[in-house]
């Protein structure tokens, strides 16, 4: 028989996790279930008429080029925001861990983008890439020559110009975790891989890298997040997924079809969608990454 | 304990004596920056000359978020009384089975009211069948604004902007001849543009009339006078004349910092081009093609819902303020204000007279093109659709894809109109009455 742990007052635990409990299941599992369902039918704007259509919802979604092609940009645009994120971001943090003069300022620098709100960001990156104002298309008029950016028009430098945005909004967060992350890789372990004759870049490679992997763990998890959800204030201020849909990630789309379009039903479907994505990729995630990254010291 | 008593039923008294003698109605409207004030000052010069009456208006965000907060609202029974929605909900509110449609307004409160006071082209397109359903608010249209320093500095006549789209072409290659520019023509709201396009020509923008008879099911813009249009402007675009924008208002930093010499733009930024630009404004009507039959630029903006389901009280009170609405020196207010069209006639003629116009001719350009223009047929109107919000951005998508070169215009417009044509259907079955 387990122990007691508290005697006498046997509801008590329950009690206690009552309060989480209860907004859990009306906040997250009760809407849960009702867009799930909301997903089997059709609803008018007003919500006046409900028609039941089964799978048709997922069928049209499946069948859409459109919702295709956002699977596709999403990817595209996530691989970008992680890989490039955390790979700068892991470069940067090593820089700033060295000695060097005025490294609270360079810090402080680095890391205040994160502090930006999603508007200000997204303002600011549009407002650089302007076609006709922008200081960007400007300078890359005056190096090439005469080649006129326009990421209004032009579907691959949208794409870019907001995976960029998004990368450089998040990259403070990231620097932050992985400066932490290499303060805590213990000295005695770098001298004596130094002692053991091996380069920096072998030192890096071989001991501080595997140190961090938790930290990394950690970060692609956030990262992959962000990329999937946070990214929407950014995309809606500086593109609303154009031009024409070509920066329209899943998320995004989800909103434009569920709260401009008004098709609920439509929406639920793609919600679910993402839902069963998200849920693969981070017990995948967490499966694969939690087994070789190293805690123990 | 007595004494409580005595309180309590005092205070009930007092409040629900209060409660009637006023009216409370709340009005959920998208009207931000220096429109928020002059929404504010007109409500509150209503509520100190009507007691009784307390209007509130609350600012609920963007156009579509107001129709969203609306929508669940009503879905839980806390709707305000009127609602202010953009004009491609229109179609989604005169299905919503949501509200009342304003023109029974005075016949059930036994009032004559003469419709024919407001400006025919705005009540024409917030009618069904004659019948006025939404109290025009905002209303503007598109046309043509074009920077006369650059045009004199290109050696042009400042004074003869382009009439033509062929004229277009021969001025902007003028212009970028010169070297004042880099190109010369944006547009805001492109979608918009390519509808005024078809209703500025007297063409339909798709079928049952424009959507006005019954609903459209067929959108027609991929027939040969839209694949002509656009033709025009991808032209334009590979020659560098047409710089392609952005959505919205994007293009208008462009216009105001001189780097584009024409800007086609709705009337309602009038106000704060001539405010932000540093040379000589000029507005003209929107370019045409020629050959192609004249009919008139469709209105934009936003119209006022009246919420189905409210005491008699309060719909008589929510009608006491659209009238006030209507009232002379009102509109008079809100057009100075924001640069949206008055919506009365008196107030134009009290405009004129008190030589506002001769002032400023810019505010009158985009009246002498709705009120010259046609007005007897649906496809002068305008179009109406369920799916209107979508339908304009795939309209969108297909401008930007054809001048970009990604798709020849045709092919752009095809896909367009199937995507568009399915969606018809699809709120044809779901939402339509």
């Amino acid at each position: 028989m387990p122990q007691d742990r508290f005697p006498g007052h046997r509801l008590l635990p329950y009690l206690l996790v009552f309060p989480s409990l209860a907004v859990i299941v009306v906040f997250l599992i009760i809407p849960f279930i009702q867009s799930v369902k909301m997903s089997f039918y059709k609803m008018s704007p007003f919500g006046t008429r409900l028609i039941y259509v089964g799978f048709d919802n997922y069928r049209q979604l499946f069948s859409s080029p459109d919702y295709l092609h956002s699977v596709v940009i999403t990817l595209i645009f996530s691989v970008f925001v992680i890989l490039v994120g955390l790979g700068l971001s892991l470069a940067i943090a090593l820089a700033l861990n060295q000695r060097i003069r005025g490294k609270g300022f360079y810090q402080v620098a680095l890391i205040w983008t994160y502090a930006l709100s999603p508007a200000v960001a997204g303002t600011i990156w549009a407002l650089m890439f302007a076609p006709a104002t922008g200081i960007m298309p400007y300078i890359i008029s005056k190096l090439s020559g005469g080649y006129k950016l326009n990421w209004m028009t032009n579907p691959t430098v949208a794409l870019l110009v907001v995976s960029a945005a998004a990368t450089w909004k998040m990259l403070g967060y990231n620097i932050v975790f992985y400066i932490a992350g290499l303060q805590n890789v213990p000295g005695e372990l770098l001298e004596a891989a130094r002692v053991d004759g091996a380069g920096p870049w072998q030192t890096f490679w071989r001991v501080t890298f595997p140190m961090l992997s938790p930290t990394t763990t950690f970060l692609l998890f956030v990262n992959m997040l962000y990329a999937f959800f946070q990214v929407f204030g950014l995309i809606d201020i500086m593109t609303r997924g154009g031009p024409g849909n070509a920066t329209e990630i899943l998320v995004y789309k989800l909103y434009r079809d569920g709260f401009i379009h008004l098709k609920s039903g439509y929406a639920a479907a793609q919600s679910f969608v993402i839902f069963i994505v998200i849920a693969v990729l981070a017990v995948l995630q967490l499966r694969v990454a939690t087994r070789k990254a190293v805690y123990a010291r | 304990m007595k004494r409580i008593f005595g309180i309590a039923a005092l205070a009930l008294v007092v409040i629900s004596g209060w409660a009637f003698a006023q009216v409370e109605i709340t009005w959920w409207h998208a009207m931000s920056g220096a429109r928020l004030g002059v929404v504010e000052s007109i409500v509150d010069e209503f509520n100190a000359t009507h007691p009784g009456i307390v209007v509130k208006p609350l600012f609920t965000g963007s156009y579509a978020e107001t129709l969203t907060k609306f929508i669940a609202a009503y879905r839980t029974g806390t709707a305000p009384n009127l609602v202010q929605v953009y004009e491609v909900g229109t179609q989604t509110m005169i299905d919503s089975g949501a509200i009342i449609p304003v023109y029974q307004l005075p016949e059930m409160f036994g009032e004559e009211w003469d419709w024919g006071q407001y400006i025919i082209p705005i009540l024409n397109y917030y009618s069904v069948d004659g019948n006025l359903w939404s109290m025009p608010f905002n209303s503007s249209t598109a046309m043509l604004y074009y920077n006369k320093d650059l045009f004199a500095k290109a050696g042009l006549d400042p004074n003869k902007p382009p009439t033509t789209w062929a004229e277009v072409e021969e001025v902007g290659k003028k212009l970028l001849e010169s070297g004042v520019v880099e190109h010369v023509l944006s547009f805001g709201w492109p979608g918009w543009i390519f509808e005024q396009m078809h209703a500025y020509h007297n063409q339909l923008f798709a079928n049952n009339d424009n959507g006005r008879s019954g609903l459209a099911t067929k959108v027609l813009f991929n027939q040969d006078f839209g694949v002509m249009v656009l033709n025009t402007w991808t032209r334009l675009a590979q020659e560098g004349i047409f710089l392609y924008g952005g959505p919205e208002y994007s293009a208008n930093q462009a216009f105001i910092s001189g780097q584009i010499a024409m800007l086609i733009q709705s009337t309602s930024s009038l106000a704060g081009i001539e405010k932000a630009s540093d040379f000589e404004v000029g507005t003209s009507f929107l370019p045409r093609f020629e050959g192609y039959p004249m009919g008139n630029s469709v209105i934009g903006g936003a119209s006022l819902w009246v919420t189905k389901g409210q005491s008699e009280a309060e719909l008589k009170a929510v009608w006491e303020f659209l009238k006030f609405l209507g009232r002379t020196e009102i509109a008079i207010q809100w057009h100075k204000g924001t640069g949206y069209f008055p919506t009365v006639n008196s107030a134009v003629k009290a405009l004129l007279d008190e030589g506002w116009f001769s002032k400023d001719q810019n505010f009158l350009t985009a009246f002498l093109q709705i009120l010259s223009g046609r007005r007897d047929t649906a496809a002068a109107a305008g179009v109406r659709l369920g799916p209107f919000v979508e339908i304009r951005e795939l309209e969108r998508a297909a401008i930007e894809k054809a001048v970009s070169g990604v798709m020849s215009p045709k092919e752009a417009l095809d896909e367009a109109a199937q995507k568009a044509n399915q969606l018809l259907e699809e709120y044809a079955k779901v939402a339509g009455s």
